[in-house]
């Protein structure tokens, strides 16, 4: 049974690094608008810019493609291994150690950043906005989102109420399982609705003087993310009802890991559909594309964090992968910034700590 | 409409808006009647504060340009008032323009030229 835990930590470690290196480290670099979070730079492309801009994209592009790699390779090794504490411990070190497929992308960042100082490319600071696209353009149908985690919310009080003894049968597993896979969950899509909405909610980008062409561009996008987000709601709420009637059925672990694999391809396959229509959308528009976005590099800490105190908008496009992420000047961005660095830090000494008093075991 | 707005400019941004709305009314982009986006929203889609959209609002307001009531939020003015004069202030504007232009060996006639265009 064992076996199931490392195929669906393999499942979701290697696709996700593999993806990463992909969204972050991208094939053509000179044809596309950003490079590592720089905007890309007609200067980068000609005499010695051109040599010292091949030689920062090549290296960050290697050392990006050897840490994806060494995970690869470490997952793969770590499938024929037995699944003792250590191995646990191992694996879920490999699942932070994903974030370290980006350290190249800020690399590259900072390199491009002073490259950008020694060919004299000032900053334009020019933003353009579509006076008649303001607050117009969203593509998020609530009731879609929302129906989905009212199912998830309902499965989750089938299940506390189960528990409880309300309808005096009793499941086969053992007591308080339901509620606690149900409450995990329900978490998720206690996430998942907030996010949706503030990526719906994010900046109208302008390609174009013509405000049809921008506000399609924005739709077609925003769409993209609402698809994503309600695609996740309904595996998320179908999954964990399915998963409730299964477990009252049986106790049986592996029918339980079995389902969590199906539900991680499902979600894996989601974010993928995702991706590729992004860039379908970013290609289909680039001929559209007449205005030169505002050079607001500085402010990305990295290429990946965005950190403009004069800027009062709290969620705006990210630069690595696809979505949106927070403004970390903005209060609230702040808040979000200490909780997120809390909970990431606090789960990995956690885990290394119930793994060297013997607490973390199969 | 598309709004460009300088941050390194000398040009306060709520001058910048204002500008390029009056330039808007002017050249049809933004019609009579036409509804403008809310404080809020603009504020927001700029990433400014919204107390200097307000500003603008306020200023395009005075003007005539606008009008703004709490139900229908800011539209462009259906008859804008038209005095037929120009103020001391443009004047002053059009008479340093023309300075700089003609120590620029620009000639009367491109600038004759340009006024027709952009009249």
């Amino acid at each position: 049974m064992t076996w199931l835990i490392k195929v669906i930590m393999f499942v979701c470690i290697v696709p996700s690094a593999i993806l990463m290196y992909m969204l972050g480290f991208s094939g053509n670099p000179g044809k596309k608008k950003m490079i590592f979070g720089v905007r890309d730079n007609p200067k980068f492309h000609e005499g010695k810019g051109q040599e010292k801009f091949d030689a920062i994209v090549s290296s960050a592009r290697k050392g990006g493609l050897i840490i994806t790699a060494i995970v690869v390779i470490l997952s793969i090794v770590m499938l024929f291994l037995p699944v003792t504490g250590g191995t646990l411990l191992a694996w879920i070190l490999l699942v932070f150690a994903l974030f370290l497929v980006a350290a190249p992308y800020g690399k590259g960042n900072m390199e491009l950043k002073n490259l950008k100082k020694e060919l004299g490319i000032t900053k334009s600071g020019v933003t353009y906005t579509d006076l008649k696209n303001t607050n117009t353009v969203h593509a998020l149908k609530l009731a879609w989102i929302i129906l989905p985690n009212v199912l998830a919310l309902l499965g989750t009080i089938a299940a506390v109420l189960t528990d409880f003894g309300v309808f005096g049968v009793t499941p086969a597993v053992e007591k308080y399982a339901l509620t606690i896979m149900s409450l995990s969950f329900l978490f998720i899509a206690a996430i998942i609705i907030p996010i949706a909405v503030m990526m719906d909610n994010t900046r109208n980008m302008v390609i174009s003087r013509d405000s049809s062409i921008n506000a399609n561009y924005s739709r077609a996008k925003k769409k993209t993310w609402a698809d994503m987000f309600i695609a996740m709601s309904w595996a998320n709420a179908l999954y964990l009802i399915a998963n409730n009637v299964l477990m009252f059925f049986t106790d049986s672990e592996a029918a339980v890991l079995i389902s969590t694999l199906g539900y991680t391809a499902v979600i894996m396959v989601v974010v993928i559909i995702g991706v590729i229509n992004q860039r379908q959308v970013e290609s289909r528009y680039a001929r559209d594309t007449e205005l030169e976005l505002q050079d607001d590099d500085d402010n990305w800490i990295l290429g990946m964090f965005y950190y403009n105190p004069n800027d009062t908008r709290l969620n705006v496009e990210k630069r690595l992968g696809y979505g949106a992420t927070v403004n970390f000047a903005h209060p609230a961005g702040k808040v979000i910034g200490i909780v997120s660095a809390i909970i990431l830090i606090g789960s990995l000494i956690l885990i290394i700590y119930l793994s060297f008093t013997g607490q973390l075991a199969v | 409409m598309i709004i460009r707005i300088d941050e390194y400019s000398d040009v306060p941004i709520y001058m910048q808006i204002r500008n390029q709305i009056v330039m808007g009314i002017s050249s049809g982009e933004l019609k009579p009647g036409e509804q403008l986006p809310t404080v809020r929203a603009l504020a927001l889609e700029i990433g400014i504060n919204t107390m200097t959209v307000s500003k603008t609002y306020q200023l395009l307001k005075q003007e005539g340009y606008i009008m703004t009531d709490r139900k229908n939020g800011a539209r462009v003015r259906e008859n804008i008032t038209q005095s037929g004069v120009m103020s001391e202030e443009n004047k002053t504007e059009l008479r340093r323009i023309v300075s700089e232009a003609r120590l620029s060996g620009v000639g009367k006639d491109v600038l004759k030229k340009l006024i027709d265009e952009f009249y």
